[in-house]
């Protein structure tokens, strides 16, 4: 008899959620079965790379990741252009540092004509990811979102302390809501409950379980994506059936190991190289949970990760 | 009791009840609400209602016109049922027949459990004290018969009554001579039964046997709770007087206050850090005898009982409690492995811990099984009779400490979680004890989210206790005025859902309704609180269940107990996901399981075995190290749970509720 590679039953299935509008919208989500498993279930829509603009010039990035966007490091339109004219990003991440209230303390209406400029001058879908003070965002994606009508953006994190206000904004001007919660799978499906409950339909929603980087608790957030995949997709738990979004390169390039300057650690190895590296092992890690969207930064990186993708996903 | 029907019209909702039964009370348990905002207490003239078929003799009010009065209108807070009576609820009181239908058919079940005695829950037990008094009359001494006066006392306690093998208290011996002679030789003995037989404890001058008593004593974290027994009779001593027909209270020698060790920390873990400053341990020692003496005090009084006959006192406690009252060092209950000075305590002297009790007065202390399962649930598993019965038993202890106990006679499991007092009315803003002027139960209208609300002793509202705070929560939820974490809803067309100091609140009272004179609220921090301990206790079943390899539906019984209340709103408790979603037959509310065991010991010496048994037996299960506890938590922190397939029947109320209220309120937008 013919060996016959054992198979998991699935009886669930990620819901399709569709981010931007136009010919560049992608649709996430879909998938029959654990991330890969193409020989138990189907995955119809490959998982998708956002590169990240920020709305200010970063100050704290290493050499490495500067490197490419120095040029446009000014300019967040600029920025989002060039990842998509140059490296052919197919989401932008808008990142709105500069509204943090112990940072700059941008005011909500600039953050959100930033906004507005950036989806306005490229076709792809735009992310847009707040500063994350939760009572800081519930003003700033309000008023992104009300600003963007009708621009289908994709506005977070969305958290238990301002779901309200957030989620409100995005039934209204229907956009997409990134639901976040702290690295825990019952939170996460409590927050998907209450999204539902105020209103926001399950199309507009896709989940941030919060990523650490490699070396820096990502085995975490790895077992709660992989936990959550299994309620989803093995036990019909229909409020975790949504496609998972991590914002992840912030996590990578702030650590000391990405840091670190080649000549301060001739041991580690070149320090660009570490960094990327750093950066598209994290983003396999997190593919293979179950990420439906990756936030990321270096186009190298991501370079690899679309062949690693392309690869995993071969016929 | 003859019953009597009383039919709630236009919905025609009918229940049965015991004559006399208030009628604003029927309408509660019958689910039916009636705008009501004095507790019951006849001042807010809001609960009125017409009499359209049958008698009633209520007193006519001052909110009542004469022309009303003449139509049938009345006051159901004011009104006793006693005939078949059909009922008519005010427009403004009304909602919706759809609603209605989804609330549970209160006539078929009985969702409002009040507490289940030892009478009932534990079979074959003797009235037989372990402390016990025996009338003898004496030969006086002569030439002839010259015995000491002792011998001649135990000799004749052997003659007349069989007691073989007494001993002597040294204090008896001390007085004995005098009272021997100024009775004239009539005496009356008190003894005690130790393991080394019977001791002679006190000797009283005349026959007093009749007057043989007894304080139990539940300490609780937070409460401490006090009985007074009557050993002759077998009963709570009646207060002189006293009527139990829910307006008057009091009826037994009951009394509880809040222990005063609080104000040196709110849970366990801060009062054995505090035990460790210099002086600390005696403090706590000190303050926790104080509370028991004003309790003690106050049962004294309520029964008019002369001090001197109180023989016996048996105390249950949790094990930091115990060791706390004891002044025995409790630091180790707090370190790996945590353990306990002793399990099992001999007889103390009451005087030796500074109770203020007659100086014969031994301590029974309920035995321990470990750091953090103590002898209040020994109690309990003793008085709700978990250890007679072949069914597989969960027994809850709700208070500040949940304890969890699974299993039957053969065996017992044990968990214990750190669950809050918010059940006890602590940490919440108005809550309070369950004593008079507690709201105890509530409804709220969905459609204009007008309160009804019933305090204990029907007197104006002073704040809420745990029976009240389940109701409210329950009902907030049920009308979708909060939502599923506990957060209300910003855009509500009431003014009693409303920014106050604290963040979101609800009136329950306004202040010109209350005693206090001051709005009583519940804010959202107060339902956080009610969540966190509902989830504390939910998850710790759900742990020791699954690691016993079984599930709540193979539960055939649950005994809840705790000091929330004097009723349990069995389907407001599960609504909640207090309790989980199972037959509702399989339920028994016994109240404060602590003190039920200990009356029934106090009452019964045969059962010193059994207890001692049952201490041994339990096997205790440690959550702060368990690898899933933390995740059920998490799980349960949400109205009813996360895990919603575990609620199917609530959550499909929720849903119905929902689409109900939302095309009514559409029609009213409409129109």
């Amino acid at each position: 008899m013919a060996f016959e590679i054992p198979k998991v039953t699935y009886t669930g299935k990620i819901r399709e959620v569709t981010l931007g509008k136009g010919p560049k919208a992608v649709t996430v989500g879909g998938e029959t079965s654990y991330p890969f498993h193409l020989f138990e279930g189907a995955m119809p829509h490959p998982p998708r790379i956002a590169m990240e603009v920020y709305d200010t010039p970063p100050e704290e990035w290493p050499e490495a990741a500067l490197e490419p966007f120095k040029d446009v490091a000014k300019d967040p339109v600029a920025w989002a252009k060039k990842c998509v004219q140059s490296y052919g990003a197919e989401l932008i991440a808008l990142q709105l540092v500069s509204t943090d209230p112990n940072g700059l303390n941008r005011s909500s209406d600039e953050a959100a004509q930033t906004a507005k400029k950036v989806a306005s001058a490229v076709d792809v879908p735009v992310i847009v990811w707040g500063s994350g003070n939760a009572d800081k965002d519930a003003d700033v994606l309000r008023k992104v979102a009300e600003t963007c009508d009708g621009m289908n953006l994709v506005i977070g994190p969305v958290v238990e302390g301002n779901y309200k206000q957030v989620g409100a904004g995005a039934i209204a001007y229907k956009h997409t809501a990134i639901a976040s919660t702290p690295i825990d799978i019952n939170l996460a499906k409590q927050l998907n409950i209450l999204l539902g409950n105020l209103g926001v339909p399950d199309g507009q929603i896709i989940v941030d379980p919060t990523t650490g980087g490699l070396g820096y608790g990502i085995e975490y957030t790895y077992s709660v994506m992989e936990r959550d995949r299994m309620a989803a997709l093995t036990q019909q738990d229909e409020r975790l059936q949504f496609p998972i979004l991590c914002n992840m390169a912030k996590e990578i390039w702030k650590t000391k190991e990405a840091k670190t300057k080649t000549e301060d650690a001739p041991t580690l190895g070149d320090a660009k190289k570490r960094g990327i590296l750093l950066e598209a092992v994290t983003a396999v890690v997190l593919l293979l949970a179950g990420a439906d969207v990756l936030v990321m930064r270096h186009p190298e990186a991501i370079k690899l990760v679309r062949e690693m993708i392309a690869d995993f996903t071969a016929k | 009791m003859p019953k009597h029907n009383v039919v709630f019209l236009p919905s025609e909702r009918k229940i049965s009840v015991d004559e006399e039964e208030n009628l604003l009370q029927a309408a509660m348990e019958a689910g039916i609400h009636i705008n009501a905002s004095c507790g019951g207490s006849a001042t807010c003239g809001k609960c009125k209602v017409k009499i359209v078929k049958g008698a009633v003799d209520s007193p006519k009010h001052p909110k009542l016109t004469q022309w009303e009065y003449d139509q049938g209108f009345r006051l159901a807070c004011l009104t006793p049922i006693r005939d078949d009576i059909d009922v008519e609820i005010p427009i403004e009181s009304q909602v919706d027949r759809s609603v209605l239908a989804l609330k549970g058919d209160r006539e078929a079940h009985k969702y409002l459990l009040s507490p289940q005695d030892i009478y009932q829950l534990v079979k074959g037990w003797d009235v037989d004290p372990a402390v016990f008094k025996r009338y003898v009359e004496l030969e006086p001494p002569s030439l002839k018969n010259n015995a000491s006066d002792l011998t001649r006392l135990i000799n004749a306690l052997d003659r007349q009554h069989g007691i073989e093998g007494i001993s002597a208290d040294f204090r008896v011996i001390m007085k004995l001579s005098r009272i021997l002679r100024e009775s004239d030789w009539k005496v009356t003995a008190t003894l005690v039964l130790t393991k080394k037989g019977y001791k002679l404890v006190n000797v009283e001058p005349g026959d007093n046997t009749h007057q043989n008593y007894s304080i139990v004593l539940d300490i609780g974290t937070t409460t401490i709770f006090g009985q007074l027994l009557d050993l002759n009779g077998c009963v709570v001593y009646a207060c002189p007087g006293g009527l139990c027909d829910g307006s008057t209270l009091f009826a037994l020698a009951e009394a509880s206050d809040y222990n005063a060790q609080i104000s040196y920390g709110e849970d366990v873990i801060t009062r054995i850090v505090y035990s460790q400053r210099p002086g600390g341990l005696k403090k706590l020692q000190e303050v926790v005898v104080s509370t028991i003496n004003k309790i003690i005090q106050e049962l004294l009084q309520m029964s008019k009982i002369d001090r001197s006959l109180i023989s016996h006192l048996v105390i249950a406690g949790n094990t930091t409690m115990t060791q706390l009252l004891l002044r025995l060092d409790p630091k180790y209950i707090r370190e790996a492995p945590y353990v306990p000075t002793a399990n099992f305590i001999p007889p103390v002297r009451a005087v030796h811990l500074g109770i203020n009790i007659g100086d014969h007065v031994h301590v029974y202390i309920f035995p321990m099984v470990a750091s953090y399962v103590g002898g209040d649930i020994v109690a309990g598993i003793l008085g709700s009779g978990v250890f007679q019965r072949e069914t597989l038993t969960l027994y809850m202890d709700i208070g500040t400490n949940g304890e969890i106990v699974l299993g039957n006679k053969d065996w017992l499991a044990s968990v214990s979680c750190s669950a809050g007092p918010a059940f006890e009315g602590a940490g919440v803003k108005f809550g309070m004890r369950a004593t008079r002027g507690a709201i105890e139960e509530v409804s709220i209208n969905p459609r204009t989210y007008e309160p009804m609300i019933l305090t204990i002793g029907r007197t104006k509202p002073i704040g809420i206790c745990g029976s009240g705070l389940i109701d409210s929560v329950a009902e907030f939820l049920e009308a979708g005025m909060i939502d599923q974490n506990g957060k209300f809803r910003r855009d509500l067309s009431t003014d009693r859902v409303r920014m106050g100091p604290d963040g979101y609140e609800y009136v329950l009272a306004r202040k010109e309704e209350t005693l206090i004179h001051e709005d009583i609220v519940l804010t959202e921090i107060d339902i956080e609180n009610l969540i966190r301990t509902k989830a504390a206790i939910y998850a710790g079943c759900k742990v020791l269940l699954s690691s016993v390899g079984l599930d709540f539906k193979d539960l055939e019984q649950v005994i809840i107990a705790g000091g929330f209340g004097r009723h349990l709103d069995l389907e407001k408790a599960i609504f909640i996901g207090l309790l989980p979603e199972i037959d509702i037959e399989k339920f028994i509310f016994v109240g404060n399981g602590s003190l039920l065991g200990a009356r029934l010991l106090s009452f019964s010496k045969n059962l010193l075995k059994e207890t001692e048994r049952i201490a041994l037996m339990m096997t205790n299960l440690e959550l702060s190290n368990h690898p899933t506890f933390m995740g059920e938590f998490i799980g349960a922190m949400f109205l009813p749970h996360t895990d919603v397939s575990a609620f199917p029947k609530v959550m499909e109320r929720l849903y119905r509720m929902k689409r109900e209220v939302q095309s009514e309120r559409t029609v009213e937008g409409q129109l």
